[in-house]
């Protein structure tokens, strides 16, 4: 594996990881609004 | 370029093409594979909501009760929006994303192509899990798409199957959405800049942080409603101190972007439509990058206009009023552009571009109504009747699916390396057109009247026009087999070029048609694609 590829395998995991952590908080935020609502 | 890339692909194919028999449907990480897996799941269910509407349709094609009982009438019109929204629209558009994202900005394929073969997978299960509740006791679902409390919690042995269903649908276009971002921010060739991306990639970029932000939410508030149900909390049960407005208000979060889910590529595919027949580049590309954006952005600031009769501040029903007509402005530089890219332009009207062009008149009728219920005094007036559900219907089937059945003819010869049948393209495209009108424009009359939606019978005032209604459907059902056909005999046409039509631009006009397995396994050089195209 070149300098590159590895470069862009590291950026598709760090936005991956970005992205899962964006919809986990979105998912669990508004439980927690409707917890705290209640 | 095109040489030089068909040339490597014809190389790699020898080494590693796609595995024998149904192995390739199940274990393949070919984004073009999926693509296809996708397309084939929305057209069948395609054609298992719209059997749901002509049953909706049939029960109101004469005033009393003919032939299915109410509560089964209500199980239609709940099935039909949840299997056309999750099964038809939304798989119809990640399909195209599947297939033509990757080949547009010049990467080998989706950035995370495992986890794209287990977005695909999960629909089918879920749409499994949804239908069987049709059998289950106490019937399939009925209380509408929007499942509000305390009538979903109604529902019989068939509410947690649908819970369950939403929670993988939710997960399946999370999945997908993510690894579309991911491929377009990390995987694009060099040169191609984020504003030199196609249209058709633009809206998907904006589309899936759409899905990433709302998807969530819907599955919070499903999430939520199964916890009232079987775990004996009470987010929205008045009895217990809940409140079941938030779940309106919660709903209707995702409710609202959900619908520029579904029309924001539509935008994208008539973006690479109407250049190509005008023989022009797009007008304002970069203001059409920017009016997508800001339709987005206002998507999530306008989701209670859905909820004007529900009973809020005056300072609210202005505050959603305004937000929401100001949505006119962003659509209004859209179909300016558009109209102004045909603007003296060499226009010729094969059948993608007569349905595009039917999706600009047709989708402004639709945004038209869309204005006239913003209006909140006004709104009072319109909600809960027929002509909410013209209004949408004009968004979604002329919008989106005609949109999709563009796209479908505009790419088809890339797909398939044959030109497909142009005359019965043509014959499907005029029934259509003239059906879909006559299925929906009376609603927009029977709505003004004061016909409320979902019920199974009504007063002998309505009859004209839901007869009028009716006929259309069946109209519009049975032009749709042309649309199979063409599909299924499209490789007996003629040989497609490389380049398909006369002056289409972008590079997955450089590969070969039939598009081969594995594209762009050396990044293109998009400058020199794009002056062969100059």
């Amino acid at each position: 594996m070149n300098a590159d590829a590895a470069d862009r395998r590291k950026a598709v995991r760090r936005t991956t990881i970005i992205l899962v952590a964006i919809a986990l908080a979105f998912y669990l935020g508004f439980i927690l609004m409707g917890l705290l609502r209640a | 370029m095109t040489t030089a890339v068909a040339d490597a692909h014809d190389a790699h194919d020898e080494h590693h093409g796609p595995q024998k028999g149904i192995r390739r449907w199940l274990f393949t990480t070919n984004h073009k594979d999926i693509g296809t897996m996708y397309l084939v799941l929305s057209l069948i269910m395609f054609f298992v909501g719209g059997t749901m509407a002509l049953i909706i349709r049939s029960e109101l094609m004469s005033p009393g009760l003919q032939f299915v009982h109410p509560e089964f009438f209500n199980s239609m019109t709940t099935m039909h929006a949840l299997v056309m929204v999750f099964g038809a629209v939304m798989p119809a558009f990640v399909g195209l994303a599947n297939w033509m994202i990757p080949m547009m900005i010049g990467a080998p394929d989706m950035a995370l192509p495992r986890m794209n073969n287990w977005s695909f997978w999960i629909l089918p299960v879920a749409f499994g899990i949804l239908i069987s509740t049709l059998f289950m006791p106490g019937g399939a679902p009925a209380s509408g798409w929007t499942m509000y409390p305390p009538l979903v919690l109604q529902t019989g042995d068939a509410f947690p199957f649908l819970i369950f269903a939403i929670h993988l649908l939710g997960i399946s276009s999370i999945m997908g959405a993510i690894n579309i971002i991911v491929t377009i921010l990390n995987m694009r060739a060099p040169d191609m800049w984020l504003l030199k991306m196609p249209m058709f990639v633009w809206t998907w970029l904006i589309t899936a942080y759409l899905l990433l932000a709302v998807m969530p939410v819907l599955a919070g508030a499903v999430t939520m409603l199964l916890t009232d149900q079987f775990f004996g909390t009470s987010f929205f049960l008045a009895a217990g101190g809940g409140d079941p407005v938030m779940f309106q208000h919660i709903f209707w979060f995702f409710g609202h972007p959900e619908v520029y889910i579904m029309i924001l590529p539509a935008f994208g595919v008539v973006s690479e439509i109407i250049p190509t027949f005008s023989r022009k580049p797009l007008f304002g590309h970069d203001s059409m990058v920017y009016a997508a954006s800001s339709i987005a952005f206002l998507s999530f600031i306008v989701w209670a206009h859905h909820m004007f009769t529900v009973g809020m501040p005056l300072t609210g029903q202005l505050f959603f009023m305004f937000a929401t007509m100001l949505i006119a402005v962003p659509t209004g530089v859209k179909i300016f552009n558009w109209v102004a890219t045909m603007w003296r332009g060499a226009m010729t009207f094969e059948t993608p571009m007569l349905f595009s062009l039917a999706f600009v008149f047709l989708f402004t009728i639709g945004g038209f109504s869309g204005l006239m219920l913003a209006i909140a005094p006004a709104d009072i007036q319109y909600h809960d009747t027929y002509f909410v559900v013209a209004h949408f219907h004009y968004v979604l089937v002329p919008g989106s699916v005609f949109a999709i059945m563009a796209a479908v003819y505009y790419w088809l010869p890339k797909w398939t390396g044959h030109m497909y049948n142009e005359k019965l393209g043509k014959l499907h495209f005029w029934l259509s057109t003239i059906f879909i009108n006559v299925t929906f424009f009376p609603m927009h009359f029977l709505g003004l009247a004061g016909m409320p939606r979902r019920i199974p019978d009504y007063s002998t005032q309505f009859a004209n026009f839901n007869e009028i209604a009716s006929i259309g459907a069946i109209g519009f059902g049975l032009s749709q087999l042309v649309f199979v056909w063409v599909i299924l005999t499209s490789r007996s046409g003629a040989k497609a070029t490389d380049r398909v039509w006369e002056a289409p631009r972008g590079l997955e006009w450089t590969v070969p048609s039939p598009a081969p397995y594995h594209t762009f396994d050396t990044p293109p050089k998009v400058r020199v694609a794009q002056e062969s195209f100059e």
